[in-house]
């Protein structure tokens, strides 16, 4: 394990899904159309109700941010063929070494978060670098410093989880145990209700 | 589906076709040595075990066009100590070179009998890790459809068709190029062509009831496994199923010809000309089917991810 693992803390009773840390990140890395290190997926369920004579709404919805995990367990650093996606040992951060990289695309299919995204152009594949060049400069990662409501905090996982807890997954995201992913959450009030009347992805088509 | 799946289809089948064959040949070969003096056996199969190198090596050529930046493709054999994709790429290249290398000692009867075959033997463990090896690649926990024993089931299942049914239609090229030569043994070949292919075929309609049995139950679990899984299940059987069925009615097809063969050889001695056609159309249907089959297995990629 890295010796301080860097984590995401997200809070997503405060995010209302307003995509600027998408938009940040796209701008930052200088995305193409079909490419997104971070995307923010739109939950929604539950239905009318009958209750009585009464049709009551139970609807509910909410938004998660997600982008690389930089997973303790990362099966992408595992699967990779050639070494070019790597763990750093300072901070866990997974990084892709772009002149390794053969673009095999294996890492996208063994990736939980689907937080891989091909560059068609280059032949190289791409995601979240936890924007190492702006924390070398200390300043902080472009989501973070672009979301409005300040849903988005980083630091040590150690630190984020003593201070928040440790939900690492919340529907629609994949058992946390598959990877260990380096994040937290604060749950929305309605993630709960997820467990017993699951929704579905709402924006499939944005993702 | 682009061009970079159609490349891993092509990969895999001809990889796969390449093991089997060899396996298959090895086999034969073995068994008819018991019948026969090893230079009439050799006759046959020599020329066979010849074909199966550029088979490998198409394939090789073929995984290339599946990568984003191919010239540095040797990058590939680096991280062998996690990556099963490395792991494919060494067991693959190891088997080319081993069994390349027994080709050719086999062919110039080159050292003792007993050194070439342990060379093929080791040739056809490293050939079998190979087909694990691929089929290990998809086993991950965010493919539900690719992540159960039906893909070892199915890969090695193709291997060993593609392969019996390969072998068979090198044979018979290989008898054709013999007779045209007017090879002095050419009775005797006929006999032990006769016999071969009446066992390869017994092999092929074995191995095709196995996918008749195996392919149906693996889409059935999936679509009652849920989520993901029941989507992959969808994919498989789009267009109504069409694919699919074309897929095992070609296989069934090209098994019934092929049993018919089997049925005769046991009545009367095969006539070449039957065995020419049977065996060559046999192995172009069910070649259609597996290509059917292998496009099925990656339009199931449906991952748990959002």
């Amino acid at each position: 394990m890295a010796q301080e693992q860097l984590a995401f803390f997200i809070d997503l009773d405060t995010c209302v899904g307003c995509k600027a840390c998408q938009i940040a990140c796209k701008d930052k890395n200088d995305l193409d159309l079909d490419q997104l290190y971070k995307r923010v997926v739109e939950y929604v369920g539950g239905d009318w109700k009958k209750d009585g004579d009464a049709w009551v709404s139970n609807v509910y919805a909410y938004h998660v941010p997600v982008q690389c995990m930089h997973c303790e367990d990362a099966p992408c650093v595992d699967a990779c063929p050639t070494g070019a996606s790597t763990k750093r040992d300072e901070d866990g951060v997974v990084v892709i070494d772009q002149d390794a990289c053969i673009g095999c695309r294996y890492c996208e299919w063994a990736c939980p978060y689907g937080a891989r995204a091909y560059d068609a152009d280059e032949g190289k594949m791409g995601k979240c670098d936890f924007c190492e060049d702006y924390l070398a400069n200390g300043e902080d990662p472009a989501c973070v410093a672009a979301c409005p409501l300040r849903a988005i905090d980083y630091g040590p996982l150690e630190e984020l989880e003593a201070a928040h807890g440790d939900l690492k997954a919340v529907a629609p995201l994949p058992d946390a145990d598959i990877s260990h992913p380096s994040v937290v959450f604060k749950p929305h009030p309605d993630a709960r209700r997820a467990a017993d009347d699951p929704g579905a992805i709402a924006n499939l088509e944005e993702l | 589906m682009d061009l970079h799946t159609w490349a891993l289809i092509l990969f895999t089948l001809l990889g796969q076709m390449a093991v089997g064959a060899f396996l298959v040949l090895g086999v034969v070969h073995t068994v008819a040595l018991r019948h026969h003096e090893s230079a009439l056996v050799d006759r046959l199969t020599d020329r066979s075990l010849l074909a199966i190198g550029p088979v490998l090596v198409l394939a090789f050529i073929a995984s290339l066009f599946h990568l984003g930046s191919p010239t540095i493709a040797f990058r590939a054999v680096t991280n062998v100590e996690t990556s099963w994709l490395a792991r494919e790429i060494v067991t693959g290249v190891a088997f080319l070179v081993l069994g390349g290398a027994f080709a050719l000692l086999q062919w110039r009867k080159i050292g003792s009998f007993a050194a070439r075959r342990t060379l093929a033997v080791v040739a056809a463990i490293v050939g079998v890790a190979f087909v694990l090896s691929m089929a290990a690649i998809y086993m991950l926990p965010t493919q539900p459809a690719w992540n159960t024993a039906a893909t070892p089931i199915a890969f090695l299942a193709t291997a060993l068709l593609l392969g019996t049914l390969a072998v068979g239609v090198a044979f018979i090229a290989s008898y054709a190029y013999l007779r045209r030569h007017d090879d002095e043994r050419v009775e005797a070949l006929t006999g032990l062509l006769q016999r071969s292919l009446r066992w390869l075929g017994v092999g092929a309609v074995a191995l095709v009831a196995v996918q008749l049995v195996t392919v149906p139950l693996h889409v059935a679990a999936l679509s009652a496994a849920g989520g993901a899984a029941a989507d992959s299940a969808a994919q498989m059987l789009q267009g109504g199923g069409l694919v699919l069925g074309l897929r095992l009615v070609l296989a069934v097809a090209g098994a019934a010809i092929v049993g018919a063969l089997v049925l005769r050889s046991f009545r009367e001695p095969l006539p070449v000309r039957t065995m020419s056609a049977v065996v060559p159309a046999a192995f172009g249907v069910v070649l259609i089917s597996e290509l059917l089959g292998r496009y099925l297995f990656y339009a199931a990629n449906v991952p748990i991810v959002i």
